[in-house]
């Protein structure tokens, strides 16, 4: 069954095609979703909130553009804007613990590279990290970040570098280590 | 090259951010199909009440209607005895005229501009406005003629479809609700029932 037909057979309200649908993009969705949000419940929940929205808005897609594209634009615009809710939730919270956490100096006390990678990766910006995250982890290309978050593929490339030297700014005392 | 080989142990280091588990497909899926079911039966137990509150709507708006029409347009009159009942028989055969020609030509722009394509989002407005006035005609004594209410209640129907179109009007419905309109020669009825004449004299006429 070709994409227009599932699409077509969705429309009119087939269950099985639903399933379908589902199993062909879930993996990705999940993939995305997790990586953006770090959390199980999280993801779990933006990937089903991706799918009732898709499913209730399948009317409105047009099918010049790619289902994937369509639907991960979904994934990622109710992604980045859950985690901005949880965000202020989270953020009451931790501005109590920070003065403690930040105490422990020196170079011995830090956590590892990849947990510092992580730390950094987290600071940045909505933009930036969901490019960096498309693109140095999930692998998807300019166009498809373009297409999924309605900015140009310039525009993505450009915030693929302002992030990259970012991290690159935010490791640089490990920076000896990981070029010898 | 040092730039290169950064950005190629930052790729392989980024690979652990967040790595995502197995995908739970099936409790994710149950969980769709779940929250999609609870949200069809809120949106059935809504129904009954938007229809209430259209039919309130429709009834402030005919009894505007009437109000105007009685301050302009009632004759000046000394009887007294039965002259309540024949305006109100002409009121609503007023408001039947009226309310005829607008699905008609509804009905009719519907069919001819949907065949060539074009969008329904204005069909789903008018149609909306419509279906109050048609809940009214039927709650009305213009109901009493089981022709009108047969007519009444597949004009009912139609326009609750159209109303409830999508504004990119999905190509399937649009059809069937024009296979419909013929099944039942809904337009010919209408046309039958309505008074003959363009739109504004039709309703001089019922004056």
């Amino acid at each position: 069954m070709d994409e227009h037909e599932l699409i077509a057979r969705v429309r009119a309200g087939d269950g099985v095609a639903e399933r379908a649908l589902y199993d062909a993009h879930v993996d990705r969705v999940y993939r995305l979703a997790y990586r953006l949000a770090g959390d199980d419940d999280l993801a779990r929940e933006f990937t089903q909130d991706t799918f009732i929205r898709a499913f209730e808005r399948l009317g409105t897609f047009r099918s010049e553009a790619k289902l994937s594209t369509w639907l991960h634009a979904i994934a990622t615009t109710v992604a980045l804007n859950g985690l901005r809710k949880a965000k202020r939730f989270r953020q009451r919270e931790t501005d109590l613990d920070e003065a403690a956490a930040t105490s422990a100096g020196g170079r011995a006390a830090e956590p590892d590279l990849k947990r510092r990678l992580a730390q950094a990766i987290d600071g940045l910006a909505d933009g930036y990290r969901a490019v960096f995250v498309m693109h140095d982890v999930e692998g998807y290309t300019h166009e498809e970040i373009g297409a999924t978050l309605g900015i140009e593929t310039g525009t993505s490339k450009a915030q693929l570098s302002r992030a990259r030297a970012k991290l690159r700014e935010a490791l640089a005392d490990f920076a000896g280590e990981w070029i010898s | 090259m040092m730039d290169d080989r950064f950005e190629e142990r930052l790729r392989e280091a980024a690979q652990d951010y967040h790595r995502p588990p197995d995908t739970p497909r099936e409790e994710m899926w149950r969980r769709i199909t779940a929250a999609r079911a609870a949200r069809q039966a809120r949106i059935i137990v809504l129904r009954p009440a938007l229809r209430w509150g259209l039919g309130i709507a429709a009834v402030l708006a005919l009894g505007v209607a009437i109000g105007r029409w009685s301050a302009t347009g009632s004759p000046p009159s000394t009887e007294v005895a039965g002259t309540g009942e024949r305006t109100s028989a002409f009121v609503y055969q007023l408001a039947a005229a009226q309310y005829l020609t607008r699905t008609e030509a509804l009905l009719t722009g519907f069919r001819a501009e949907t065949r060539a394509g074009a969008p329904t989002a204005q069909f789903s407005i008018q149609a909306r406005d419509l279906l109050c006035t048609t809940r009214l005609m039927l709650d009305s004594p213009a109901a009493r003629d089981v022709r009108l209410k047969g007519l009444l209640e597949d004009l009912e129907l139609v326009l609750a479809q159209i109303a409830q179109l999508r504004s990119s009007g999905d190509r399937d419905d649009v059809q069937l609700i024009n296979q419909g309109l013929e099944q039942r020669s809904v337009l010919l009825r209408l046309r039958t029932t309505s008074p003959a004449g363009p739109g504004p004299a039709r309703t001089q006429g019922a004056l």
